[in-house]
């Protein structure tokens, strides 16, 4: 008996979330709710209401306006109507306020609403912060630093609360579809929220290990770290091994593979939904709403899992850890830069050197650091052949040091680097091409483990 | 269901401008000027055509009515180019409301097009539009004021051609 509903001449399913109001009066005016003249003295009531906001606007001082910021203007007043329309407790209400209120009157209610959800959207901006995870994942980091830091300083509810003033690059597991402005911010920030709540539940290094097993350019990528951690919690249950370690082996994936490749779609998704149960349990998650996001994330999980399982690439969806921090390093240090006037000095003194081997018997003398030999490789103008002659002094390391730095890339990749860059990358693609197999070999694994101060 | 603003009853704003051009009649009678109702039919027409082909929209009278009243006591407009100077007018404001990136109100723009009409032009809508209007643009996008005279711009070029 609790879920009889009211039944509604409108289907609130089919009501846009960002453009509500448009779709209400849309909805409204095709089920004979509303009759032409009613919706005549609507529009008229908001292009009314339009021009006194455009006067504001223009504070007063220019009576015409550009159409563009006139229809930005628009669409704001009536995301702000939509929004109060929202917040009414059904669409039949919704409709009889249609008829009852005028446009001014629904707008500074949805107005107020705008204000009570930023103050919303700023407290759950402030927990998200707080339970931010310490990752190095670069958009996970500029979104929540900057990028709805921004929106907090851009939003301009009066004139443009339909905009959405922020750059928010990193991706959810549940994407924030069909909301636009402040309604948008604050469905994210929701949904960010919850999961960082769920990711909480592990070792921050564990979660490291288990992105650096996904790859480990992950900190470049626009990857959701709550999707991997819950497949991984996910494949942990289904091996039957601790959750808590987000650990598992290439055993384990083909027992999962051996496992689940008996059940159907139905059976495969009946079980994905029993392990995210049990995970809960093991975690001891009893907080209600992120129980429903993770249940909200599942069917895209389980898709993953069950193409894997058809297509026996489940080691692809399953990641198992990797300890970034076993593999042997080498240190860089790269020594002291010479002053600045020494430095010019010597830059002069090769400018005027005519033969090579004074130039080279000279770099070898004065230069101590590697910093200064980079710097001199751009500034002293030396040909190949002179530039090539400076590799050939220095060691294994260096060179790995160099093939780090200024690694070969192709001319489209190379775009926007400069002349004399692209240069000194080309000869030492040359100069490396010309080695040994086994010795290019050994600098690309010294350029791999090299740690860069 | 449409909300374009560009589709909105036009109709009901053109009835409203007709109607405050006629009201201009009553303080331009004191310099022998009127406009017919026909006449001002037109010029709202004329002032929808300029305001579509600068992208701008109004609501309301706007700014013809500023215009016949900074404009109605120039000696260069008399009954007979009234309303074809008012017409000419029109056009160039708005444009020039674009031009300026609308920096300048409507009570700037119409003054500096008055004092360049009664003074330097002479009654000359060419030169208003094609000399004087282009050169207080140019300034006030490049930031300078309105009334800079462009020989005192610093020179932005050196002999080689070179920034």
């Amino acid at each position: 008996m609790a879920n009889i509903e009211k039944r509604h001449i409108i289907d609130s399913n089919k009501l846009s979330g960002e453009q509500y109001f448009t779709s209400i009066l849309q909805e409204a005016y095709s089920h004979g709710l509303l009759c032409d003249s009613e919706i005549e003295s609507i529009q008229l009531q908001c292009i009314h209401f339009l021009a006194y906001k455009c006067e504001r606007y223009n504070g007063g001082e220019s009576s015409s306006i550009r159409v563009e910021a006139a229809e930005s203007i628009m669409k704001s007043n009536l995301y702000t109507i939509g929004l109060y329309l929202k917040s009414l407790p059904d669409v039949d209400f919704a409709v009889s306020e249609l008829k009852k209120s005028s446009a001014s009157e629904m707008y500074q209610k949805g107005r107020k609403l705008i204000n009570v959800r930023l103050r919303s959207a700023k407290h759950i901006y402030n927990l998200v912060q707080k339970n931010k995870l310490a990752t190095p994942n670069y958009s996970y980091n500029s979104t929540i630093n900057e990028g709805i830091k921004s929106f907090f300083k851009a939003y301009n509810p009066d004139y443009e609360a339909h905009e959405i003033p922020a750059s928010i690059d990193y991706q959810l597991c549940n994407p924030v579809i069909d909301l636009a402005g402040i309604e948008f911010i604050q469905k994210y920030l929701e949904n960010l929220f919850y999961e960082n709540a769920f990711c909480r539940n592990f070792d921050e290094s564990d979660i490291h290990h288990l992105l650096y097993g996904y790859d480990k350019e992950y900190k470049e990528l626009l990857v959701n770290i709550f999707e991997l951690v819950l497949t991984a919690a996910l494949g942990c249950s289904l091996s039957n091994r601790s959750v808590v370690k987000l650990g598992i082996t290439a055993e384990d994936i083909k027992y999962i593979h051996y496992e689940l490749s008996e059940y159907n779609d139905h059976l495969l998704a009946l079980k994905i939904r029993e392990t995210a149960g049990k995970v809960l349990e093991e975690l001891n998650i009893e907080n209600l709403p992120l129980g429903r996001y993770i249940e909200k994330s599942l069917p895209k999980i389980t898709t993953n899992i069950l193409h894997a399982v058809r297509t026996n690439t489940l080691d692809k969806t399953f990641v198992s850890k990797a300890i970034p921090d076993l593999k042997p390093g080498i240190r860089f240090v790269s020594g002291a830069k010479m002053h600045d006037e020494n430095y010019r000095k010597l830059i002069d003194e090769l400018l005027v050197c005519r033969h090579s081997s004074d130039k080279l018997a000279l770099i070898k003398e004065k230069v101590k650091s590697f910093e200064d030999l980079e710097d001199l490789l751009f500034d002293a103008m030396l040909n190949e052949e002179e530039i090539t002659s400076v590799f050939s002094i220095l060691g294994d390391v260096e060179i790995a040091a160099l093939v780090r730095r200024h690694p070969f890339k192709s001319d489209i990749q190379a775009v926007d680097l400069s002349e004399a860059e692209m240069a000194l990358r080309q000869y030492l693609k040359n100069y490396i091409d010309r080695l040994p197999k086994g010795k290019q070999k050994e600098i690309f694994e010294k350029a791999d483990s090299l740690i860069v101060e | 269901m449409t909300f374009e603003i560009m589709s909105t009853p036009a109709s009901l704003i053109q009835k409203q401008a007709i109607e405050e051009i006629q009201k201009c009649n009553e303080f331009t009678s004191e310099y022998g000027l009127a406009l017919s109702p026909s006449d001002a039919a037109r010029l709202a027409e004329t002032r929808n055509i300029a305001l579509k082909s600068s992208g701008r929209i109004e609501f309301g009278g706007g700014a013809i009515h500023k215009i016949i009243r900074g404009f109605c006591d120039s000696p260069y407009i008399s009954m007979h180019n009234y309303a074809e100077t008012i017409h000419e007018l029109t056009e160039i404001f708005y444009y020039y409301k674009n031009e300026t990136l609308d920096l300048m109100s409507d009570d700037d723009l119409i003054k500096f097009m008055k004092n360049s009409f009664d003074g330097k032009c002479q009654g000359s809508l060419e030169l208003l539009s094609g000399r004087e209007l282009a050169n207080m643009a140019r300034n006030i996008r490049y930031g300078y004021p309105p009334d800079y005279s462009e020989n005192q711009l610093p020179d932005e070029e050196d002999e080689d051609g070179e920034y």
